[in-house]
């Protein structure tokens, strides 16, 4: 049931229904229940390994706040991360340490492959469990006593196949405090839902059949300009694509009344990559800043000891994304480049910058963001060299982008520029009724006419 | 959990909600607002794509009506698909001078349900022709595996012509749920039918507004000076016993797969006769009490002809038709004289030499069914 689809929107319509015409008690179990039912849509086998994850975690939560700290407290720590990473690894990554270990011994890469079927989600709903058990442990937040409640916390059906990570605190203190939507909350909700799904429909979608074609067959059209544009396209699609999902998710929790955090701020603006990843994907680059950098000391011990920390912590970000060297180097393509912008202390410098050098560094950052999207979207590294090949080392070629993809991107662009200097989606949802009425109108228009309708390109967030 | 608990909703909070009901109306009014300003006026339509679906459907309406103004009163209109292969010029230009002007308003590619939209805003008085003529393959029905209640290429015809009111029996009119979907959506925003179109024509602006202004200027000579080919099929033999095609090396794919076409049977199911029940129906009945004769004719069957057996037709619905006033069967073996491999360019249409034949057969016809036209009426 994918966000973008008429049975999604049945079954959140009858959802907020169902939510809102029952007793307030009885209100999280029909949450639980309506997620568990969306997440069986996919494959209902799977909840078995959600209930199995959200029942190992719960009792980790329970177990840790009443351990004494010392070796067994550690130990029950390290049994639930054992668990979610076990998981994680058997199901994302098995096949992939299979086909390494395989080429290794000199046998045909599938020697050792299983027949494995990804969990959808597992990446989110793992990580979101681990940094639950990791706060209770640090004793930043109280074990949840309601297993009702940490099962929730767990499969929310907004976030839960891709995200945003929600922190546990964020989701409790909703849960605990839930108060009614505000007037301004459900305009917020309404208006992130529609922009996300006009991202999602009339902007990802377009520019994945750009990219899809590209990338289908990458000798069938030689040429650096056909090589960008094909790599632009995904650029153009990951971010729609993705926003658009997590608008849409932030938008359906507000409209219940949980308030997420903000996932995305127009990243391709960023002046740097270390700007960029403050505004792509904040809430995974935040988890992997608390639970990843900073444990493995952060910037805390001189600058080796911190580029080998962005490299690890890079390195890790890419596998958790995919299994596949693909992911991996796209990780480090950024560590690198996070470690370089370090050296070179240019992000200090930045904010002195201005005039002409600010849009040349957002160029610049953008198209360093578009170098990496190939190894993200590549089918393997032979397709990322040729494809770079094709970049930097061959003749002209033929544009894949029509001119409406352009006016696409210059609309957007300007929006994003408006947004960044006056908030203005902000002002929308604030204001009179009929501006409002008409910024919904102008959206759904926008999908009327551009939205590709039929083909239901799933998001491409929900394989990781 | 504590639960969800209680809160006291204040009335600027309710009120506040109420406005956001009232905006998503709002907002939705606006989009249909817009999407009918657009593409519910001539705005967007006298800019569609002369080579689309929608785009040549309107291109033959606006022929057809400009032709109204100067033609008379004596005038046929005819209704077919691409294997109604007629020539108007060839029956302009007969020895003896044809009684009725002949005006094929038929598209390629299209059948009843397209028919009515054309002839609904072609004759809005339901009084303008003297006859209408509709050119069927067979009078009995035959179902094919593509079935014409579920061909959504009718939709993308007739966009420009479907109103408001439209919209349900347009809809419902498929036989799929599915279809029946797609079909509801374009006919309420029209703007989705549309989208490839707009994208085609934001991508080359100024090339689609050279070709429309080369269509206006030219498209009617076009259609009128079209000259068929003179390919034929002689050569081909069918063997009917083991179901095997024979081709002369030359024959190319088209003729090829449109040989197997002609071969191919079908299970029958009846769908085929319940679209013409209700899309024939529908147009008998906007001409009743009409001084407009709506004329059927069974076209010539291919050039070779296949045996009674292949296929057990379970109904006959143009036949039922007869029966209704102002309505006339022509005689379904008018045209067994064209079904010879020399008349046929490929399995199922007309050569040069077929639609000369075709066109005289088909102008007598029409004469010999209404008769000798009122004599102070002007042509």
């Amino acid at each position: 049931m994918l966000f973008n689809t008429v049975p999604f929107f049945v079954f959140l319509a009858t959802v907020l229904v169902l939510f809102y015409a029952s007793p307030r008690v009885l209100r999280r179990y029909i949450l639980l229940a309506a997620s568990y039912f969306f997440y069986g849509c996919w494959n209902y086998k799977f909840i078995v390994l959600l209930l199995t994850l959200t029942a190992i975690d719960y009792t980790a939560g329970i177990w840790l706040e009443k351990v004494p700290p010392g070796p067994r407290r550690k130990a029950v720590l390290i049994g639930s991360l054992s668990a979610n990473l076990g998981f994680l690894g058997f199901f994302k990554y098995y096949n992939f340490l299979a086909g390494n270990l395989a080429l290794l011994a000199g046998k045909p890469v599938h020697s050792f492959f299983l027949d494995i079927v990804l969990p959808l989600g597992i990446s989110f709903h793992t990580f979101q469990s681990m940094s639950y058990v990791v706060d209770v442990y640090r004793g930043e937040q109280k074990a949840v006593r309601d297993p009702i409640d940490y099962a929730l916390f767990i499969c929310f059906f907004p976030q839960l196949v891709a995200g945003p990570i929600v922190r546990a605190h964020t989701f409790f203190r909703d849960l605990f405090h839930w108060q009614a939507p505000s007037g301004e909350d459900v305009a917020r909700g309404i208006f992130l839902l529609t922009l996300g799904l006009t991202k999602k429909m009339a902007f990802a979608d377009q520019f994945a059949k750009v990219a899809n074609e590209y990338f289908k067959n990458v000798s069938g059209h030689p040429g650096a300009v056909a090589a960008w544009s094909g790599v632009f396209a995904f650029g153009m699609q990951i971010y729609f694509d993705f926003s658009g999902y997590t608008d849409m998710a932030i938008g359906m929790a507000k409209l219940l009344g949980f308030h997420f955090p903000v996932n995305f701020r127009r990243p391709y603006l960023a002046v740097s990559i270390t700007d960029f990843w403050h505004r792509w994907h904040i809430s995974l680059s935040t988890w992997l800043r608390d639970y990843l950098y900073i444990p493995l000391g952060g910037n805390r011990h001189g600058p080796w000891m911190t580029y080998r920390n962005l490299m690890l912590t890079m390195l890790l970000g890419g596998l958790w994304h995919g299994a596949s060297w693909n992911f991996v180097i796209w990780g480090g393509y950024h560590g690198a480049l996070l470690s370089l912008e370090r050296i070179a202390g240019t992000n200090e410098r930045i904010q002195k910058e201005s005039g002409w050098l600010r849009p040349a560094r957002v160029v610049l950052t953008c198209a360093l963001a578009m170098i990496g999207w190939v190894f993200f979207r590549a089918a393997d590294l032979a397709q990322s060299r040729k494809v770079l090949g094709e970049m930097f080392g061959s003749v002209a070629g033929q544009s894949l982008l029509a001119p409406w993809h352009i006016e696409l991107v210059l609309i957007a662009l300007l929006l994003a520029v408006a947004e960044e200097k006056f908030e203005w989606s902000e002002w929308l949802i604030k204001a009179p009724m009929p501006a409002y009425a008409s910024a919904l109108a102008l959206m759904f228009f926008c999908i009327e006419v551009f939205g590709v309708i039929d083909a239901s390109i799933p998001f491409i967030y929900f394989q990781f | 959990m504590a639960t969800l608990s209680p809160t006291l909703e204040s009335t600027p909070v309710l009120r506040k909600r109420r406005r956001i009901g009232v905006a998503l109306l709002l907002a939705c009014i606006c989009l249909f607002g817009l999407d009918a300003v657009l593409f519910r006026t001539r705005l967007y339509t006298s800019i569609l794509e002369p080579a689309s679906a929608a785009g040549y459907f309107e291109m033959v309406l606006r022929r057809e009506r400009e032709a109204q103004s100067w033609l008379g009163d004596n005038v046929v209109v005819t209704l077919g698909n691409s294997r109604f292969g007629y020539s108007p010029k060839i029956i302009d230009h007969l020895p003896v001078k044809a009684a009725y002007v002949l005006r094929q308003a038929g598209i390629g590619g299209t059948n009843a349900l397209v028919w009515y939209y054309m002839l609904r805003d072609l004759d809005p008085t339901a009084q303008r022709y003297r006859a209408i003529v509709f050119a069927v393959d067979d009078y009995d029905d035959e179902d094919r595996l593509s079935q014409p209640d579920d061909d959504i290429t009718a939709l993308h015809y007739v966009i420009a012509r479907l109103r408001w009111s439209d919209t349900i029996e347009f809809a419902r009119s498929f036989h799929s749920r599915q279809v029946q979907w797609e079909a509801f959506r374009s006919a309420a925003l029209k703007g989705i039918a549309y989208q490839s179109d707009i994208l085609a024509f934001l991508t080359h602006p100024w090339e689609r507004l050279a070709s429309i202004e080369l269509h206006r200027g030219g498209f009617a000579h076009w259609t009128y000076d079209y000259v068929e080919t003179p390919r034929s099929m002689v050569g081909l033999q069918v063997d009917w016993s083991t179901m095997k095609a024979t081709f002369p090396p030359t024959f190319d794919q088209n003729q090829r797969d449109t040989v197997s076409f002609l071969m191919s049977a079908d299970p029958q199911n009846g769908r085929l006769a319940a679209y013409r029940r209700k899309w024939f129906g529908k147009i008998i009945d906007r001409y009743r009490g009409s001084r407009t004769k709506i004329i059927f004719i069974r076209l010539a069957r291919g050039p070779i002809l296949r045996p009674d057996n292949l296929v057990k037709k379970l109904s006959s619905s143009i036949r039922e038709f007869a029966f209704r006033p102002n309505v006339i069967l022509a005689d379904e073996h008018t045209f067994d004289s064209l079904e010879h491999p020399e008349f046929y360019k490929d399995g199922v249409h007309l050569n040069r030499e077929g639609a000369a034949r075709f066109s005289q057969m088909l102008s007598d016809l029409v004469t010999r069914i209404l008769g000798a036209p009122d004599q102070h009426t002007a042509r």
